[in-house]
C-alpha cells in the first residue's frame, strides 16, 4: 500500500511534471525544425500522430489530474484556481486529440459548369483490394517525403515500393495467333552519348510508327514482291505543296493557290484580290485574343486572308483540318457572295526516317532515308545500318514475328520524363507489380486474379455540393484579391432539402454536422472553388472551448484570486492599515502549502 | 499631490511634443501632398505614395544625389515623376546584400546603383534562374530572393520616372472603381472637364520643371487640380479630412515622439534614483505617460486609417508589442512604485519603436489591403493583440532579468533589493503567462473558424506553446525547489528567446506552416542570432560569477535563507 502511496505521489508530483514538460518542449523544438525540412505531412504522421507522442501527452494529463486530484478537496482560491487550470489542461489536451484524431476532414471540388458533387478528397491514399474469392479489403496508406510506404502489408499484399514518377513501357513477346511483325530496334550515337531502344509493331497501329527527335521510325508489312520494290525505291520528287494549297471557288471558277509560293503576296481571281497575310503552322489564340503559332509544327496549319472585291473588303481565317470550318469577318463594305474557299494541307512526308519492312514470309528489309540520302537493304538480328543522321546506328535486336503487346510500369529515373506515381506490391506468391496510381489493375495469381487499386482516398458525403457562382472581390482599382466567396447549394436528396448558402473565408457554413469552408480557388479558372468539408463531433468541440474556458479562468484565479481575497479581508476587518493592500507576489506560507503533502523524491 | 506631479509630468511631456510649434503649421504644398491617388487597393495621399515610393527604391526617406542638396522624399519623388533628372544614371537604387553585389560583379563598398548599371550588370541570369525554380516550386536561394527585391525596385523606377498614368482621376460612379491617369480621363469624362485637368496637371509639370522650390506655385496648381478632380465624381472622391489625417499622421511622426518621450522619463528616473528625488518620480512617470498617450494615439490613428483591426503585420506587431511593454511597465509601476518597471520598459519600448522605423525592407510599414485569410474576423482581431501582449510582458520580464542579473553581478550584497527586484520580477511573469495561454486559447478558437480544428500543431501555434512552456516550467520548478530566485532571473532572460522564436524565428527563420501571410525575408537572421549570443554570454558570466560566489559562502557556512526553498 505504502508503494502504491508512493507511486500515485509521484505520477501526480511536479517531480515529474518538469522533466515531462521539458522533454515535451524538446520534442515540439525538434519536431517545428524537422518539418521545416521534410513538411508537414510527414511530422504529422511521424510525430504529431504517432503513439509515443500520445502516450506522451496522455502521461501529462495523467500527470495534471492526478496532481489536481491530490490536493482535493481544494479549500483556498488558490487551490482552486490550481484545480481549475490543470482539470482544464487536461480537457484541452482531450479535446484536441479529438479534434486531430476523431475529426473528418477532405477537400471538395465544384465547379459552376457540372452537377452537385459528394466526393470527398481525403488526406492520405487508399488501397483497395479483391482477392480471387471476390473479398475486397482496403486500408490507408501513407507515403512520407522520402518515399517510404507505411504500413508495410495491407489486405494481404506487400507493399514493397513507393516511386513519384513512373511511366508505362511497352514491349512485344512472341504469342500473338495471327501474324504480327514486332522489332526491338537499338538506336545509338557516340557523338550524343545518345543509346536507345524502341519497339515497333505493326499492330496495334498507334506502336506502328512514332517520331523521335531526329527522325521518324515505322514497320509495315507487305504481302506482294510487288509492293516491296515499290517501298524499296527511293522516294519520287514530285512536286510537293509544304503549306497546302487554297482551292477558290466562286460559283462557275475556281483557282488552286500554293500557299508557300505566295504568302504575303496578292493573288487576282476574277474581280477579287486575295492576300495570304500570314500562315500559322499550327493556330492558336493567345492570351490577347489575338492569333499566333503554337509551334513550328504542322498542328493545325491556318491562313489569314484579306480578300477585297470592288464592293468590300472582308478578313477570313481557314484552316487545314476539315472539321474547323473558315471564320470571316466583314472589314469594310459588304460580304461577298458566292465564295467558298478551301484550305488542303497534307502533313509532309518526314525528311528522316527509318522504315522497316516485313514480308510474308518473314525477311525484314529497311528504307532510310537523311540529308545525305536514301538507303535500303535487307536487315538481320546484330547487323547495324547507318541512316545518315549524325553518327546514329540502327541495329535490330530481335524479331518477333507474332509480337503481342505487353505493358509494365517502370520508375522513371530522368525527373524530366512525366510520369505517374506507382505503388510496388508483391502478393504472397512473390509476384511484383506496380500500381499506378488512380488505375485499377490485375495481378495473375495462380489461384486467380487479383483487383488491386491504388488511388485517392474519397469520401461519399450524404448530400451534394453545386457550385453556382464564383465570386472574386478584388481591391479597388487592383488586381490583388480581397476575398472570394462560393455561392454554393446544398443538395440533400434523402431529405429533400436543397438550400442556398454562402461560404466565404473565415465564414464557413454549417449543414447536418459537416462544417463546409472556403479553402482555395484556381486564379486561373473562376469557374472552379475547392471547399474544406470537415465534420467534428459536437463533443469534440465543447470539450476544446469548455477546457479553453477553465484554463483561462483558472490562470486568473490561481494568480489573482489570493490577493483580491486579501484585499476584500482587509479592507472588511479595517484592522490593517490602507498602505498593506499592495497585492503581495511571493506566496505567503498558506499558499504554499500547495506541495506540503509531498514527500519530494531524490 | 501625487496626482498633482503626474499630471505635471504629463503636461511636461506633452508641451515637449508640441513643440516645435512650426510642425502644426501648414505648408503651402499641402494641397500637392493631399492629391489623391488610387494605388494598391487603397486611396492614398500623394504624399504617402511619395514617401513609399522612394523608401522602396531607395530604403530610406531622403535621397542624396551628388554634388547637390540633399532631397526630401517628396522632392525626389516629384523630381522622378516629372523626370527633371537623368535618373538613368543618378545612383538611386539600393543593393544592400554583399554577395549579390558580388555575383553581379558591382562594388561591393557601394550601397547604391543607377538604373542603368543594374540593367548592364548579370541580374537578368539570375532573374531568369529564380523565376524558372519559382515555377518549378523551387526553394530560392538567398542571392535569388535579394535579385527579385531589386527587380521590383527597377520596376517601380520604370513605372514612376516621368508617368501620365498615375491613377489621379476618379471613377465616375462606382467607390470602389479603377480609376485612371489624367491621359486616360476621357475615358470617364467629357472634353471640357478633361481639358481643365488636364491644363492643370502640365501646369504643375511645368511649374515643377522650371522652379522646383517654389512651393506657393506648386500648391496654388495643386489646389486647382484638386478640386477640379473632386468635382468630377464628387461622392467617389475621398474627402479632404481623410486624407489630411493621413497626411498629418505621418508629419507628426508619433512614434518617433513616443520613443523620445520613453528616453526622457527613464533619464527622469534615473535622476530619481541616483539622487534619491522621489519628488520627481510622479513627473517622471507623468513624462512615460505621455509618452504613452501619443504611442496609443499614433496606433489609434493608424487603425482608423486603415480601416482595419491592428496587429496584422510584423511592423504593426513590433510597435504594438512596444506599447503594451510601455503600458504594462506604468500599470505595474503604478502597483508596486518599483522604479525598475520603467527603467527596464523604456530601452525596449525605445528599441522596438526605432527598430520599426529604420527597418521599411524588414518590417514594411505601408498600408496594404489585407489577405482574404485576415479580413472579417472577430477572433483574429482580439487573438492576435492578446498573444502580443503576452510577448510584452516576457519582454518586460526579460529587461527587468537584465536588471537583475546585473545586481547578480555588479551588487550582490544588496539581498533586500535583489529580493524585491524577484518578487515584481515574478508578477510579470504571472501575467505573461495568464496572456500567452489566454492569447494561445483564442488563436485556437480562431483556427476552429478559419482552418476547422483547433489544435494542429502547425510550427506558429506549436512555438507559441513553447515559449509558454518555456516559462510555465521553470515556474514549476522554482514550486518543486529546483529554481532559485537566480533561476528565475536567468530564466526571464534565457526563456524569452522561446518567444522571440515564436514571434520572429517562424516566420523568418523556419518560414513553412499556414502562418504564411505573415512570413518575410531579409530578416537578417544572422544579427539577430549573434545578439542572442552576446546575451547568452552575458548570462553565462553572471551564473559562472554566482556560482563561484555560492561555493564561497558554502565554507563560509553563511548560507543565506532561501525563501522559495521548500520546507
Amino acid at each position: 500500500m505504502k508503494t502504491f502511496d508512493r507511486i500515485w505521489r509521484f505520477i501526480g508530483s511536479i517531480q515529474l511534471a518538469v522533466p515531462l514538460l521539458g522533454a515535451i518542449v524538446l520534442v515540439l523544438v525538434g519536431a517545428t525544425f524537422y518539418e521545416s525540412k521534410v513538411g508537414s505531412v510527414s511530422v504529422q504522421h511521424e510525430i504529431y500522430q504517432s503513439p509515443w507522442f500520445g502516450a506522451l501527452m496522455f502521461l501529462l494529463a495523467v500527470n495534471l489530474g492526478v496532481s489536481a486530484l491530490n490536493r482535493y478537496p481544494w479549500r483556498n482560491a488558490r487551490q482552486v484556481g490550481f484545480a481549475l487550470t490543470h482539470l482544464g489542461l487536461i480537457v484541452i489536451i482531450a479535446g484536441s486529440a479529438a479534434v486531430i484524431h476523431l475529426g473528418v476532414e477532405g477537400m471538395l471540388l465544384v465547379r459552376t459548369d457540372r452537377g452537385a458533387n459528394n466526393q470527398v478528397r481525403m488526406q492520405g491514399d487508399l488501397l483497395e483490394v479483391m482477392n480471387p474469392d471476390r473479398t475486397v479489403e482496403s486500408g490507408n496508406i501513407f507515403i512520407n517525403r522520402s518515399g517510404k510506404v507505411y504500413p508495410t502489408y495491407l489486405a494481404g499484399l506487400e507493399l514493397a515500393d513507393y516511386r513519384e514518377n513512373t511511366v508505362r513501357s511497352i514491349q512485344f513477346i512472341e504469342g500473338e495467333t495471327v501474324p504480327n511483325p514486332a522489332v526491338r530496334l537499338s538506336l545509338t550515337s557516340d557523338r550524343m552519348g545518345q543509346n536507345i531502344e524502341r519497339s515497333l509493331a505493326v499492330a496495334p497501329s498507334s506502336y506502328s510508327q512514332m517520331t523521335l527527335g531526329i527522325a521518324e521510325l515505322a514497320i509495315v508489312q507487305t504481302n506482294s514482291d510487288e509492293e516491296l520494290q515499290q517501298l524499296l525505291s527511293p522516294p519520287s520528287n514530285k512536286t510537293q505543296h509544304l503549306w497546302g494549297e487554297l482551292k477558290i471557288d466562286r460559283g462557275q471558277k475556281q483557282a488552286i493557290v500554293d500557299v508557300k509560293d505566295n504568302i504575303s503576296k496578292s493573288v487576282n481571281f476574277n474581280d477579287l484580290t486575295i492576300e495570304l497575310v500570314d500562315f500559322f503552322p499550327d493556330f492558336r489564340l493567345d492570351k490577347n485574343r489575338l492569333p499566333t503559332t503554337a509551334s513550328s509544327q504542322f498542328n493545325n496549319p491556318a491562313i489569314l486572308l484579306e480578300i477585297s472585291s470592288s464592293t468590300g473588303t472582308e478578313g477570313w481565317f481557314v484552316f487545314g483540318k476539315a472539321e474547323f470550318p473558315p471564320i470571316r469577318t466583314v472589314i469594310s463594305g459588304e460580304r461577298i457572295a458566292d465564295l467558298q474557299l478551301d484550305y488542303q494541307f497534307e502533313t509532309p512526308p518526314a525528311e528522316d526516317y527509318f522504315h522497316v519492312i516485313a514480308t510474308e514470309d518473314d525477311k525484314l528489309y529497311y528504307t532510310a532515308k537523311s540529308s545525305n540520302g536514301f538507303k535500303s537493304g535487307t536487315l538481320a538480328i546484330g547487323e547495324s545500318v547507318t541512316p545518315g543522321w549524325a553518327d546514329f546506328q540502327i541495329t535490330l535486336k530481335e524479331y518477333i514475328p507474332h509480337g503481342k503487346l505487353q505493358r509494365t510500369i517502370v520508375p522513371a529515373d530522368n525527373p524530366q520524363v512525366q510520369g505517374n506515381p506507382a505503388l510496388l506490391v508483391k502478393t504472397a506468391a512473390g509476384t511484383a507489380t506496380w500500381l499506378p496510381w488512380g488505375e485499377p489493375t490485375t495481378i495473375e495469381e495462380p489461384e486467380g486474379e487479383i483487383y488491386a487499386a491504388f488511388g485517392p482516398k474519397l469520401l461519399a458525403l450524404p448530400f451534394g455540393i453545386k457550385l453556382e457562382d464564383f465570386i472574386v472581390d478584388r481591391n479597388e482599382g487592383s488586381q490583388s484579391v480581397a476575398m472570394w466567396t462560393s455561392k454554393i447549394r446544398i443538395q440533400d436528396p434523402i431529405n429533400r432539402i436543397s438550400k442556398q448558402r454562402n461560404v466565404w473565408m473565415n465564414h464557413p457554413t454549417w449543414y447536418r454536422g459537416w462544417k463546409i469552408a472556403q479553402a482555395s480557388w484556381n486564379p486561373g479558372d473562376l469557374q472552379q472553388s475547392t471547399l474544406q468539408v470537415k465534420r467534428e463531433p459536437t463533443w469534440v468541440t465543447a470539450l476544446t472551448w469548455t477546457g479553453s474556458a477553465l484554463v483561462v479562468s483558472g490562470i486568473a484565479v490561481m494568480f489573482y484570486a489570493p490577493a483580491l481575497m486579501r484585499k476584500m479581508r482587509s479592507k472588511s476587518n479595517q484592522t490593517e492599515p490602507a498602505t498593506a493592500v499592495t497585492p503581495e507576489v511571493a506566496e505567503k506560507p498558506e499558499d504554499e502549502g500547495i506541495d506540503r503533502n509531498l514527500t519530494p523524491i531524490s | 499631490m501625487k496626482l498633482l506631479k503626474f499630471l505635471i509630468g504629463i503636461c511636461l511631456g506633452l508641451l515637449i511634443l508640441i513643440l516645435p510649434v512650426s510642425q502644426f503649421q501648414t505648408s503651402p504644398l499641402d494641397p500637392l501632398q493631399e492629391l489623391t491617388v488610387q494605388l494598391e487597393g487603397r486611396k492614398k495621399p500623394l504624399d504617402t505614395l511619395a514617401r513609399e515610393t522612394v523608401t522602396q527604391i531607395h530604403g530610406k526617406t531622403s535621397y542624396q544625389p551628388l554634388n547637390e542638396e540633399k532631397l526630401d522624399y517628396l522632392s525626389t519623388y516629384l523630381s522622378l515623376w516629372f523626370n527633371t533628372r537623368d535618373w538613368n544614371e543618378e545612383p538611386f537604387i539600393l543593393v544592400s546584400y554583399r554577395p549579390l553585389k558580388e555575383s553581379l560583379g558591382l562594388d561591393v563598398d557601394r550601397k547604391y546603383f543607377t538604373f542603368s548599371e543594374l540593367m548592364r550588370s548579370d541580374l537578368n541570369s539570375i532573374l531568369w534562374t529564380a523565376r524558372q525554380k519559382q515555377a518549378d516550386k523551387i526553394p530560392l536561394t538567398r542571392d535569388e530572393r535579394e535579385a527579385l527585391t531589386i527587380e521590383d525596385r527597377l520596376a517601380l523606377t520604370l513605372e514612376t520616372v516621368g508617368t501620365n498614368n498615375l491613377p489621379l482621376v476618379p471613377h465616375p460612379t462606382d467607390i470602389k472603381g479603377t480609376w485612371v491617369g489624367i491621359e486616360d480621363a476621357q475615358q470617364y469624362y467629357d472634353d471640357p472637364s478633361v481639358e481643365a485637368i488636364q491644363t492643370d496637371y502640365d501646369a504643375l509639370r511645368n511649374a515643377y520643371r522650371e522652379n522646383p522650390q517654389d512651393e506657393s506655385i506648386l500648391g496654388e496648381i495643386a489646389r486647382s487640380l484638386s478640386t477640379q478632380l473632386a468635382a468630377l465624381s464628387p461622392n467617389v472622391y475621398p474627402e479632404h479630412a481623410t486624407l489630411h489625417r493621413e497626411v498629418s499622421f505621418y508629419h507628426l511622426h508619433p512614434f518617433a515622439k513616443a520613443w523620445r518621450l520613453y528616453g526622457l522619463g527613464f533619464i527622469a528616473m534615473v535622476l530619481v534614483m541616483a539622487f534619491k528625488a522621489e519628488n520627481i518620480y510622479w513627473g517622471a512617470l507623468g513624462i512615460f505617460g505621455s509618452g504613452l498617450l501619443i504611442h496609443g494615439y499614433g496606433f489609434l490613428t493608424r487603425v482608423q486609417i486603415a480601416g482595419r483591426p491592428p496587429v496584422t503585420n510584423m511592423y504593426e506587431s513590433v510597435i504594438w508589442v512596444g506599447f503594451g511593454i510601455a503600458a504594462i511597465a506604468l500599470l505595474f509601476e503604478c502597483i508596486y512604485r518599483a522604479k525598475y518597471y520603467l527603467l527596464a520598459a523604456a530601452p525596449l519600448s525605445i528599441v522596438c519603436l526605432i527598430l520599426s522605423d529604420s527597418l521599411p525592407a524588414i518590417l514594411d510599414p505601408t498600408l496594404k489591403p489585407l489577405v482574404p485569410v485576415l479580413r472579417d474576423n472577430f477572433w483574429l482581431s482580439i487573438h492576435v493583440p492578446t498573444i502580443t501582449l503576452g510577448y510584452a510582458s516576457f519582454a518586460l520580464a526579460l529587461g527587468l532579468g537584465h536588471i537583475l542579473l546585473g545586481h547578480y553581478l555588479f551588487a550582490p550584497q544588496a539581498t533586500p533589493r535583489i529580493r524585491s527586484l524577484s518578487k515584481w520580477n515574478y508578477a510579470l511573469l504571472q501575467v505573461g503567462v495568464l496572456l500567452l495561454s489566454a492569447g494561445i486559447i483564442l488563436g485556437g478558437i480562431w483556427a476552429h473558424f478559419s482552418w476547422g480544428r483547433f489544435w494542429g500543431w502547425d510550427p506558429k501555434e506549436t512555438w507559441a506553446l513553447i515559449a509558454l512552456m518555456c516559462y510555465v516550467v521553470p515556474l514549476h520548478g522554482r514550486l518543486a525547489g529546483w529554481f532559485s530566485d537566480f533561476a528565475m532571473a536567468v530564466t526571464s532572460v534565457v526563456a524569452f528567446n522561446g518567444v522571440l522564436m515564436a514571434w520572429y524565428g517562424v516566420n523568418f527563420v523556419l518560414g513553412t506552416g499556414l502562418h504564411s501571410y505573415g512570413f518575410a525575408t531579409g530578416g537578417s537572421e544572422l544579427i539577430v542570432a549573434g545578439l542572442v549570443g552576446l546575451d547568452l554570454l552575458f548570462v553565462a558570466i553572471v551564473a559562472v560569477k554566482q556560482r563561484g560566489r555560492k561555493k564561497e559562502q558554502q565554507k563560509e557556512k553563511t548560507q543565506f535563507p532561501q525563501i522559495y526553498a521548500p520546507d
